[in-house]
């Protein structure tokens, strides 16, 4: 369990990463909404998990919070990225996309070349 | 970098929890909110939307919990938790607490103790360097002198040091006395006269200016003076300008050339040092054993096999120089071993009752612990119950050991360092500035960090046992039945197995007490045949410049027994060379008697020999058994006369006849003159360590007069009321002349015996403690077996049993218990007492009354014991026990 807690944290950390990078500063019903929407049923099981991935985040530097209003005037915690959480994004995505890469490629039958 | 950030902020994240919860709270509810305004657009109403909310979120609580697990650092959280259950788990049990700090700490502190004086004295005695190369060497000559006494003829040593190949370095040294003229006045200086060689080969530099130069070994240019430390601070209040000052010693101008380091003083307890010069003729002597010597032995040489070549040297020795060197042998020891070799096996016993009462302890500790886990298994139960898992648990008992033991830990350090710090000062300067090492005694890190790492190891060790037992606990059958009787067999067996053995120490450990204490107290006794009270003693060594013939000798000393003795309140004034209790062995000679054959020098009859004034034995009351005392009549110019002791005359005249027999120091050829006997007194135990009496010529001051006595002054109240008018008389006589040692006999025998009181006051320590931790043991089980069959004691009393056979029943285990712990104890007892009559000094063998003694005690302890539980139990209101049930 803790292996695949790991790799579901690092994803859930890139995907929040990704979204505030999309949107803008946002709270975190509006980052679970928005993940649940792009990665289907990722999410589906509870909204919870996401607190403690954005504590960690933010205890790590890559994002700030602060209180703000929410558009029907709630008062709501906004998370942002910090400058160093972009460039962490960067960093990470690339990682992503060449280890997906190279996944793909171990994964597809047939055409290694000889 | 960006990991220590983390490690920071969640431990920042253990604190201000309020806020942080308040946070929290905050932003799960306008989450919550925003998810049901959603919910509610979509058209659900709005209890469903609230559930809809809530389930997705994955509950409020939960969230929060794996939410705070990221905050703050759990273990960390968990451990301080723990160790808020711990001291509150100990708060509530304030007796089970205090007993077992008590217990732990008594362990461990008298060990600590212990170990320190006997790291002080045993294994640094001094501090010189590379200690265990360096050898006393000395000549023996075949009769028992004594402990102290290890000297050597000036050209053996040469032919020993010179032969052996075993020595890196040799230093020869003599005592000797002297005056130092300060203003007006003279004070004593107790100093040595050393080889150049000495301060080199000890490995010690002075602290300013310089040592010895082998030119100054020179008579007349030997001139010169090392003072130590203490001397320059106490004589000259630290006067800077010291070195090179000239001072005046034995009224002769010395310059000072070197200031030994702060703590030097070797021999002990030395002040000074002149250069040891002497002359062609005395280097060449044999005949005198004159000189001490110390040798540094060459890297690789053992003391054995300097030993052996010493051996064969001192053989050679005796077939060339046979009318010098017949009987004598040579011997080495190691330095640090030589002061000890009587008080060593005290030591060894000291440490061995130490280690005694931490087995007592721990065993103690270990049945006090069993009686808590039978008492918590509930607790236990109710927590595993409860979804406690058992590393949690473990962990939980563990801190909770840990916090005891390491309060036991504390505690028993000061109990160390205080008992360190009452030994140091509970004796008198006087007698420990003669022990190499004393002043070193300090509660040891070494001693310390055992002490801490002890508490240590026995904190984890009771709490994994506790733990284990409690992972064996089964929730659910202890819950369902009351919690009493379920796995007590095995435990039951295993403490009073316990107790047993608390019971088997506890006696070994009072008889050891027992016999120490009895001897200590012979030891007291042992200086018979004379009144110590009302006798001021002190010593006065005359300067060899002004007093260079007898004639100024004995008319110094026959005008100062005159005078004082006038003295209100002086009773008579005697001189003795050798007061009894000086913890110095009188001179031992041999002697011939008239008319009996000649005996070879290694057989010769061998006596100790004292020279007083005819007044001494009237002065110490020691009684006149036959003949008659000497008189001033018996003066230089009268015929020689001896007056012996009572065993000398039963040894060597047997049949009664020694008065009028004449005899003469030295062997058969020896030029010493023949002395008539005259009288036969009482013996008199010189030191505590003679263990019998020993033979004793006694000659006359007028007849052999010498230049440093013993003065002794019986007066009619207290003695130190005469101190200044004794000062005043000496002064009066020759300002010259200097007090040393003023004291009072009984004050002399105490300190002469400090040594072994301090450690039968040790022993009876230990065996009160003892003591105290069987029948603590013994009540903890009897206590906790009468809780435990309170039903069975109820069934009982319902059946119609009396409390007489309750009170039987209870005070019948305390006994069989104590029983067997007799049974086993007794044998040992009497082994161990045998051993330590064998090798350490002074122990008494066993008397029954002893054993019978501490028997009995132990028994009524452990009726005490169980009396109290016994009691309770004959209060058993069987309705309340069987309703209990």
């Amino acid at each position: 369990m803790g292996e695949k807690a790991d790799v579901w944290q690092g994803t859930l950390a890139l995907m929040v990463l990704k979204t505030l990078d999309t949107l803008g500063p946002l709270h975190g019903y509006g980052i679970a909404r928005r993940i649940e929407q792009t990665s289907g049923d990722l999410l589906a099981v509870n909204y919870g998990t996401l607190y403690p991935a954005l504590l960690k985040l933010e205890q790590e530097g890559y994002i700030s919070s602060e209180w703000g209003l929410s558009n029907n005037n709630r008062k709501a915690k906004y998370y942002k990225l910090t400058r160093v959480g972009r460039k962490q994004l960067e960093r990470e995505a690339r990682d992503w996309e060449q280890t997906t890469a190279i996944l793909a490629r171990f994964l597809t039958p047939g055409e290694e070349p000889s | 970098m960006r990991r220590l950030r983390v490690w920071i902020l969640r431990f920042v994240g253990m604190f201000g929890k309020e806020q942080r919860e308040r946070e929290l709270a905050a932003e799960i509810e306008s989450h919550l909110q925003l998810h049901i305004e959603d919910n509610l657009r979509a058209g659900m109403s709005a209890v469903e939307a609230r559930r809809q909310a809530l389930v997705k979120l994955g509950g409020v609580e939960p969230t929060k919990e794996i939410y705070r697990e990221r905050r703050g650092l759990p273990l960390l959280e968990t451990l301080l938790q723990d160790l808020r259950y711990g001291f509150r788990a100990l708060r509530k049990n304030p007796g089970f607490t205090a007993i077992a700090v008590i217990t732990l700490a008594l362990g461990i502190g008298a060990n600590t103790a212990v170990f320190s004086m006997v790291n002080a004295l045993l294994l640094h005695p001094y501090n010189f360097r590379d200690l265990d190369r360096l050898v006393r060497v000395w000549e023996d000559r075949g009769i028992d002198e004594g402990w102290d006494a290890r000297w050597i003829a000036p050209q053996d040593a040469e032919d020993l040091r010179s032969g052996a190949q075993a020595f890196e370095g040799f230093t020869t040294y003599q005592e000797k006395s002297f005056n130092l003229t300060v203003g007006e006045g003279v004070q004593p200086v107790l100093g040595f006269r050393v080889s150049a060689s000495f301060f080199g080969l000890l490995g010690i530099n002075p602290a300013m200016g310089r040592t010895f130069a082998a030119a100054e070994e020179q008579p007349g240019a030997d001139r010169v003076a090392i003072v130590s430390h203490g001397f320059w601070q106490r004589r000259f209040a630290g006067d800077p300008g010291l070195l090179g000052k000239t001072i005046q010693l034995n009224q002769g101008n010395y310059t000072v050339v070197g200031i030994m380091p702060q703590g030097f003083s070797y021999p002990v307890p030395a002040e000074l040092w002149i250069p040891l010069a002497l002359t062609p003729q005395e280097k060449a002597d044999r005949s005198n054993l004159s000189l001490q010597a110390l040798g540094r032995l060459r890297d690789g040489v053992n003391v054995a096999q300097a030993g052996a070549a010493l051996e064969g040297i001192a053989r050679r020795l005796q077939q060339e120089y046979p009318v010098t060197n017949a009987g004598r042998t040579a011997s080495v020891l190691q330095l640090r071993k030589e002061l000890y070799l009587y008080t060593l096996p005290m030591f060894g016993l000291l440490q061995a009752a130490a280690g005694f009462v931490l087995l007592l302890a721990c065993a103690n500790f270990a049945n006090l612990l069993f009686a808590r886990i039978i008492g918590r298994q509930k607790e236990v139960a109710v927590r595993t119950a409860l979804g406690a898992d058992r590393p949690r648990l473990a962990r939980l008992f563990i801190t909770e050991m840990l916090l005891l033991s390491s309060a036991a830990g504390m505690v028993a350090i000061l109990v160390s360092l205080w008992s360190v710090k009452l030994l140091r000062t509970s004796i008198s300067e006087d007698w420990t500035k003669w022990v190499p090492g004393w002043n070193g005694i300090q509660a040891d890190r070494t001693a310390l960090a055992f002490a801490i790492l002890l508490a240590a190891a026995v904190g984890v060790l009771s709490g994994v046992a506790t733990a284990l037992h409690a992972g064996r606990v089964d929730p659910y059958a202890t819950l369902k039945e009351t919690g009493r009787g379920s796995m007590l067999g095995g435990k039951g067996k295993m403490r009073s197995a316990l107790v047993v053995a608390q019971v088997t120490f506890a006696l070994i450990l009072l008889v050891c007490a027992g016999i120490t204490a009895e001897g200590f107290v012979r030891l007291a006794k042992v200086y018979q045949g004379f009144e110590p009270a009302n006798v001021l003693h002190l010593e006065i060594s005359l300067p060899d410049k002004s007093y260079s013939d007898n004639t100024k000798v004995t008319g110094f000393y026959q005008q100062l027994l005159r005078v004082s003795a006038a003295l209100p309140g002086a009773r008579s004034a005697a001189l003795v060379s050798n007061s009894p209790a000086s913890n110095v062995d009188n001179e031992t000679t041999f002697f011939t008697i008239e008319g009996r054959p000649a005996l070879k020098a290694s057989e010769a009859s061998a006596a100790d020999l004292q020279i007083s004034s005819p007044d001494y034995f009237s002065t110490l009351r020691i009684r006149l058994v036959a003949g008659r005392e000497y008189s001033d009549a018996d003066n230089a110019n009268a015929a020689r006369v001896a007056v012996i002791s009572r065993s000398m005359a039963a040894h060597f005249w047997p049949a009664g006849d020694e008065l009028g027999q004449r005899i003469k120091l030295g062997a058969a050829d020896s030029k010493e003159p023949w002395m008539t006997v005259v009288g036969v007194v009482e013996d008199v135990r010189q030191n505590w360590w003679n263990s019998s009496e020993r033979p004793a010529i006694y000659e006359p001051f007028l007849q052999a007069p010498q230049r440093g006595m013993v003065f002794l002054l019986r007066t009619s109240a207290n003695p130190t009321n005469q101190v200044s008018a004794m000062r005043d008389v000496v002064r009066q006589i020759d300002p010259q002349v200097a007090m040393r040692g003023v004291s009072t006999m009984d004050a002399e025998i105490a300190d002469s015996i400090a040594i072994v009181r301090i450690m039968g006051v040790l022993m009876a320590v230990f065996g009160c403690v003892s003591l105290l931790l069987s029948s603590v043991g013994v009540y903890g089980v009897l206590a906790e077996s009468v809780a435990r069959r309170t039903p069975e004691i109820g069934i009982r009393l319902a059946l119609g049993a009396e409390p007489r056979d309750v009170l039987k029943l209870v005070l019948g285990q305390a006994l069989k218990l104590t029983g067997i712990g007799l049974a086993i104890g007794v044998p040992i007892a009497f082994a161990v007492n045998r051993a330590m009559a064998g090798f350490i000094f002074g122990v008494v063998s066993m008397s029954p009354a002893i054993l019978a003694g501490f028997t009995a005690l132990l028994l009524l302890v452990a009726l005490v014991a169980g009396y109290v539980p016994a009691r309770r139990a004959m209060r058993v209101d069987p309705m309340v026990a069987l309703r209990y049930e």
